[in-house]
């Protein structure tokens, strides 16, 4: 809309100039009208949306926690919004329905979730959380999407002594501020790597480079693999940093080249590791490792770039073939095809995570016996459960320690989890075909 | 035709004194609506974040409404603001070291805002129309990607973390204060010869500086002006937000509203960006609670039936002698500027009667008089004129 202006100012103001002020002002009314007309009577009723679990008679349950989410339906993080929803939704219905409510005191609860849209915008995302807070009177709070914007909404959740859990905003620097209320099951970008390193150090890695994305996540996530290369013990020869949307990486490749590393690690977004696989073959850079932040666990990149990225490493929080397992879904497998059925298509790790964060938070709950912030907070810390998605335990900073980040490889076209040893289905190839 | 236009003046008035009363009543339900029971902090959060759109919008307008000078990326000063303000506060392990006091912090996060705009303004407004527009927007970006790269000083793509002091009462005063002062002094502006002689710049910058008006100084310090009040609220933003990253701190957004409300209210009104950045954002509040899939589309759809219909905004249906986007570009039979200027420097005019553009309304005869005889009907028409100029600061 921004750069339209100009191009829309000139024809407008020479189309409206004939047109009388009576219709000028007919026009703006008619447009007030339909935007009225258009509303509701009351905001939150129509955005109060339990979404899969909508269909459940709240009757026959002896009450409902009321759990608010703002979510990213539109803007730049539209998609990963839209798979944390249904994550979200995946566990309401389940625990409605299949589950038969949060077992509280011998008492059966709905779940209910409030969702609005964030625009993925900071100021409404915060606009969002103080109004679940206030005016819906939430029990819990469910996180966005992204370290930025829950940055922001987590300093309200704390302000307001409300509890926060969620799995899709990892960045370290949130969880050194010594907040009280905020939970996250999924692993820190700081530890993204560590797994895979551990590994490559164990079959004899010496020296590595490093290339990273100079946004929040990537550089957060590289923050961390060079701490985690240097208690392996392996040699960081060289760091470089890229900015957002880059087009050609073949300089960066050439310096890593000339080093010889055994392992490059690098990455932000998805198109990166197209560029980066791309480079280093047609460079003729060969590391025994090439381990990419984004991208290797996605099999779009095995249908892109075929043969190329065999052998090629990545971290994922999440796979469904991971051999974890727990009461609640089943196993990973388990979760996988009932999300399936749900929503007609293969959960992404971004999905399990958001249903991993409304499971932990449900089995809190019971765990406390009440809604009552302190008590469920105390259940929180002292939570010790295996799902679907691996151990969840929270340290004192609230970060799930327990579930270490997996490690996949593409092997002959395939995507399978190698590290940790818990999780594997397959053996690390070292070095590289 | 006099006696016809003395009535459509009486009414401006009565409109004013109207529009006046009404604006001191909700002036002062603002004033005690935090005192009231039933206000949460949710409602005192929505609407200080709407007095800070209105803010940049009527800082926006200083430049983009009164001195014709479209600036496409304002929110540059908003960012530089919150950053600057954080880099002085925040404390972090692997970061800036400062631990400023807050107060001091956001003073100084402004001036920095202030000073970067002066300098940059001195540059980029020796361009005219699009082309200063471009070069702001560009500017915008730059501003981002240093602020992205500077990493040891700004924390990088990582951002920096503010503790989390999130007093909602304070801050909503604070920033109603200063939309207050702000809009007291852009009213105050209309009056003076230094708010006349930018809409002078306006109306025909060459013709101005022929008379005598120093366009370059006057220009660059409503430029200067702007960006330091834009930082004063980005600097606000920052603490309440408690977290700065560079994808967060600026954005496209800020300015589009900025631009999109003042379009919406009047530009070069001193009351339209008020009127259309509110409008604005209870638009946005209501459409985004009840079309959760669609509010986006039917934002966009309604702002473009509102601006093809109204395109000098709100105050533009009851007073037209406010600018539209294209007059401002000289798309569209630009007023002939020589009148403002004229009456500026041949007329003596005393402040109350030397703002506004010559004759306000393109469409009437006043205004073919003024096109045509620029410099001899000036005397002649400075009465009616004089009338008609003290409508247009509505």
């Amino acid at each position: 809309m921004f750069p339209r202006c100009p191009v829309g100012g000139g024809p407008v103001g020479a189309v409206v100039s004939g047109v009388r002020r009576p219709v000028r002002a007919f026009g703006l009314l008619l447009a007030l009208a339909t935007a009225t007309a258009a509303c509701g009577d009351s905001p939150a009723e129509v955005a109060s949306v339990q979404g899969a679990a909508a269909s459940v008679d709240l009757g026959a349950f002896d009450g409902t926690v009321r759990i608010g989410a703002a979510l990213s339906e539109t803007g730049k993080f539209a998609v990963e919004g839209k798979d944390s929803r249904q994550g979200y939704d995946t566990w309401a219905r389940w625990v409605n329905e299949d589950y038969g409510g949060i077992r509280i005191a011998g008492g059966r609860y709905a779940a209910e979730i409030v969702y609005y849209d964030d625009e993925s915008d900071a100021d409404t995302a915060a606009n969002l959380v103080q109004r679940l807070i206030d005016t819906d009177e939430v029990d819990f709070l469910l996180g966005p999407y992204s370290s930025g914007l829950t940055t922001g909404t987590s300093a309200i959740a704390e302000a307001n002594d409300v509890i926060m859990v969620e799995g899709n905003g990892t960045s370290d620097t949130m969880f050194e501020r010594g907040f009280q209320n905020l939970f996250l099951v999924a692993t820190v970008a700081g530890d993204y790597t560590r797994s895979a390193i551990e590994a490559l150090a164990a079959r004899g890695a010496v020296t590595a480079v490093i290339a990273h994305e100079d946004t929040t996540f990537p550089t957060a996530v590289a923050v961390g693999a060079r701490r985690h290369l240097e208690a392996a013990g392996i040699e960081v020869l060289a760091i470089e940093t890229y900015p957002k949307d880059i087009q050609d990486v073949s300089a960066i490749m050439t310096k890593f080249r000339n080093l010889d590393p055994d392992v490059f690690l690098g990455g932000g977004h998805y198109n990166d590791a197209v560029l980066f696989v791309n480079a280093a073959d047609e460079l003729g850079f060969e590391p025994d490792a090439m381990l990419i932040t984004v991208g290797p666990s996605n099999p779009r990149l095995v249908d892109q770039l075929d043969d190329d990225v065999d052998g090629v490493l990545g971290p994922t929080q999440w796979e469904a073939t991971m051999a974890y397992e727990g009461d609640w879904f089943g196993s990973a497998a388990d979760y996988a095809a009932y999300y399936q059925r749900l929503w007609g298509e293969p959960p992404v790790y971004q999905a399990a995570s958001a249903t991993a964060a409304a499971l932990a938070l449900h089995l809190a709950i019971e765990s406390a016996g009440s809604t009552d912030t302190d008590a469920v907070r105390r259940a929180l810390r002292s939570l010790q459960a295996d799902t679907f998605y691996g151990p969840i335990a929270f340290d004192e900073r609230g970060v799930n320690v327990a579930k270490p980040m997996g490690t996949i490889q593409v092997q002959d076209g395939r995507i399978l989890v190698v590290a940790p040893d818990a999780a594997a289905v397959a053996g690390l190839v070292y070095p590289r075909g | 035709m006099s006696a016809q236009a003395g009535g459509a003046l009486r009414g401006g008035r009565l409109l004013r004194v109207v529009g006046g009363l009404v604006g001191l009543v909700v002036l002062v339900v603002l004033a005690v609506l935090p005192l009231l029971s039933g206000t949460s902090n949710a409602t005192l959060l929505t609407l200080t974040l709407m007095l800070t759109s209105i803010g940049v919008a009527v800082n926006w307008n200083l430049t983009g409404g009164f001195t014709g000078y479209v600036d496409f990326g304002h929110a540059v000063w908003f960012g530089i603001g919150a950053y600057a303000t954080a880099i002085l506060i925040s404390l972090q392990p692997n970061g800036p070291q400062v631990g400023w006091h807050p107060v001091p912090a956001i003073v100084v996060g402004a001036l920095v805002a202030g000073v970067l705009a002066a300098a940059i303004g001195r540059a980029t407004m020796r361009l005219k129309g699009p082309y200063f527009s471009i070069a702001m927007l560009g500017t915008f970006v730059a501003v981002r990607e240093i602020v992205r790269v500077w990493s040891p000083l700004t924390g990088g793509g990582v951002g920096l973390t503010l503790p989390p002091y999130l007093n909602r009462q304070l801050f909503y005063y604070v920033e109603l204060a200063l939309v207050v002062l702000l809009v007291s002094f852009t009213w105050w502006l209309r009056r003076t010869r230094f708010g006349a002689a930018l809409v002078a710049i306006r109306e025909d910058e060459i013709g101005a500086e022929t008379r005598g008006i120093d366009t370059t100084r006057l220009k660059t310090a409503i430029f200067s002006f702007a960006g330091l009040s834009t930082g004063l609220f980005g600097a606000l933003w920052a603490y309440q937000n408690t977290f700065v990253d560079p994808d967060i701190a600026f954005v496209e957004v800020r300015t589009i509203d900025a631009v999109m409300g003042t379009m919406l209210g009047g530009l070069g009104t001193v009351a339209g960006p008020v009127l259309g950045a509110a409008a604005l954002y209870w638009l946005r509040e209501v459409l985004w609670a009840n079309l959760l899939d669609y509010h986006l589309l039917t934002q966009g759809v309604l702002l473009i039936v509102v601006v093809l219909f109204v395109p000098r905004g709100l105050v533009g249906l009851v007073d037209r002698r406010g600018a539209s986007l294209a007059e401002v570009w000289g798309w569209k039979g630009r007023r002939r500027g020589g009148g403002a200027a004229d009456r500026l420097t041949e007329e003596g005019l005393g402040d109350s009667a030397a703002a506004g553009p010559a004759g306000g309304d393109r469409d009437g005869p006043a205004q073919a008089r003024a096109g045509s005889e620029p410099g001899s009907g000036a005397q002649g028409e400075t009465a009616a004129g004089g009338d008609a100029e003290t409508e247009a600061l509505s």
